[in-house]
């Protein structure tokens, strides 16, 4: 092959739209390490989850890659741009929806989501269209004419979503997006989620809530005091934990981690929760244990089950949560 | 229901047609953002022209002609940066407050398109207060005023370095709190201690080399210039000291909003 049908095979491939993070550190006043040495890799049409405990870095690293901050040191890239160096692509191609409520006080949704689509460059008539269509899919119809200060904080949340993906970016950020939002329309959001990733997009969702997280994304990374600890598909990281069963513990107020039998392989206490991890075999003896720690009045009830990724997430994290009490 | 599809694009725009498609975008923007505040933005605005005008008059027994043409010709000013100088740094330290700021400045639009609109809306909203007050002031006074095509420039250069001054110490000044001090005490002495509504000649003499280097005087001097013929002397020099003002104000709100720390 010469060197000009190689030239011309090249332009017309597709370029490779992946988005690469390399060695991304974000050091505030010298000494806080909010990122440290990041590297990730997210192709078109993935919807890859950033998980971690409050505090962790997940916000700092998307805020470097919508260019709100700068990286200390690393690179940022999508495509054929420098994200780092470009900010101004960094925000054409990328869409971005903060933890913090949209300013549409005055707004009434529908103008919202149209105006945001306008300003990201969709054409008039196919944002118009996509506006309908999300106002439907999220089923958010009732508020499509009402002003943003008379909305509820989960249809303003949603609104929100709506804006930034009416007319998405290559990278699509979306940071805690089911915040205050109902479990029904959390669905939806979840189906407009899935819908981005079949058109193209690459998906960024933060999050702490991990049994979400388990359900909609394609692959996650859990990040900790700044750094990535893991990183994989949600059954590829629960391997390890394949044949451990969990069992949870609620423990009465007051009381002292009780003392732990040989067969429990590991363990994590957050507030009157106690999270084990043993094997299969161990399920019986497991169940007698918290029999007798709840008759002790040491326990007040507790649950047997399959590793989820939230066990890994324990594991990893040492960060146990509450949203899976309140999901029941 | 047929699903439209997206394609997300690779192409990163750039270009006058892109700048202008923004600019009407985020004047739009704007518009709507402000849309529960115009009927008030723009009663602020005649009574704030009109209580100057008439409420001057109250402090003398017959106003001296010279006094009411000052007052009349520097009420403009007064007009043309409240919104910019004052309503516009408190609503971007509002966006700080309520978070919303840094979605804002995720927008995908040019930094000069974002003022600029912000710059045309703070002056459409000044215009109306303007005619209003020089009616009031015309009909009160029975002043005739001789406008020239050089009220034009006049207008446009105060609107925007009293709109790229807010601009500055919105975006630039980190603290919420410190903007609003800092607007307040601008009210404060503009209306107190420049020679916006009466001659320099009326302060001591070490305020009125202070404000030589301020905008606010030079401003009412070009404002002036545009109507009335003879009044004001130095309208060169005046252009000048608003224009970098204007110019300086504007290169420093443009390095606050690119900043990434």
């Amino acid at each position: 092959m010469t060197a000009s049908t190689v030239a011309s095979t090249t332009v017309r491939q597709e370029p490779d739209w992946s988005f690469r993070a390399e060695g991304v550190t974000k050091i505030y006043n010298g000494t806080l390490r909010a990122n440290d040495g990041i590297t990730l890799r997210v192709d078109p049409g993935e919807v890859y989850g950033l998980l971690g405990p409050n505090g962790a870095g997940k916000s700092t690293l998307v805020k470097q890659v919508i260019g709100l901050l700068k990286p200390t040191s690393g690179q940022i890239r999508l495509g054929p741009f420098d994200l780092v160096a470009d900010p101004g692509a960094a925000r054409q191609l990328c869409s971005y929806l903060p933890q913090a409520p949209m300013p549409i006080e005055s707004f009434r949704v529908r103008e919202a989501i149209e105006l945001t689509g306008r300003i990201r460059g969709g054409d008039a008539a196919t944002v118009r269209r996509r506006t309908t269509e999300l106002i439907e899919g999220l089923e958010i119809g009732e508020w499509a004419d009402v002003i943003g200060q008379r909305l509820s904080g989960g249809i303003r949340r949603l609104a929100g979503f709506a804006m930034v993906t009416v007319w998405p970016g290559r990278v699509v950020i979306l940071d805690e997006p089911t915040n205050d939002v109902d479990p029904l329309r959390r669905r939806l959001l979840w189906d407009q989620v899935r819908f981005l990733g079949q058109q193209g997009c690459a998906v960024f969702l933060v999050t702490h809530n991990v049994m979400e997280a388990e359900k909609s994304v394609d692959r996650l990374a859990v990040i900790d005091a700044g750094r990535l600890i893991a990183a994989g598909t949600p059954s590829s990281l629960k391997s390890a934990d394949r044949g451990h069963l969990r069992l949870q513990v609620m423990l009465a107020p007051g009381a002292p981690t009780p003392p732990l039998p040989p067969w429990v392989r590991d363990h994590v206490r957050s507030g009157h929760n106690l999270v084990a991890a043993i094997g299969e075999a161990d399920a019986a003896q497991g169940i007698r244990w918290a029999v007798h720690l709840i008759e002790r009045g040491t326990a007040e009830e507790y649950a047997l089950g399959a590793a989820t990724l939230e066990d890994v997430y324990i594991r990893l994290t040492g960060d146990v949560l509450e949203d899976r009490n309140q999901a029941g | 229901m047929a699903i439209t599809a997206i394609r997300p694009t690779g192409e990163v725009r750039s270009g006058a047609a892109e700048w202008a498609r923004a600019f009407r975008a985020m004047i739009r923007w704007n518009l709507l953002s402000l849309r529960l505040w115009l009927a008030l933005i723009a009663s602020v605005q005649v009574l704030a022209g009109a209580g100057f005008v008439l409420g001057i008059a109250l402090f003398f027994d017959h106003i001296p002609a010279s006094a009411a043409l000052y007052v009349t010709t520097g009420v403009p000013v007064i007009n043309l940066i409240l919104v910019g100088l004052v309503l516009g740094p408190q609503l971007v330290a509002d966006q700080k407050i309520q978070h919303s700021y840094e979605f804002l400045r995720t927008l995908p639009v040019p930094q000069t398109a974002v003022a600029a609109a912000w710059y045309t809306v703070c002056l459409i909203s000044g215009i109306p207060g303007v005619l209003i007050s020089l009616l009031i002031a015309e009909a009160r006074y029975q002043i005739t005023l001789a406008p020239s095509p050089q009220i034009v420039p006049a207008i446009l250069l105060t609107a925007f370095t009293g709109t790229m001054m807010g601009y500055a110490i919105g975006h630039a000044v980190p603290s919420p709190m410190t903007t609003r001090l800092i607007t307040q005490l601008l009210i404060f002495a503009m209306f107190g201690f420049t020679p916006i509504l009466f001659p320099v000649g009326q302060l001591p003499g070490w305020l009125g080399t202070v404000n030589w280097w301020l905008p606010f005087g030079h401003m009412a001097t070009i404002v002036r210039a545009g109507l009335t013929t003879g009044m004001v002397t130095g309208v060169a020099t005046s252009y000048l000291v608003v224009a970098v003002w204007g110019a300086a104000s504007a290169v420093l709100a443009a390095w606050a909003m690119g900043r990434r720390r």
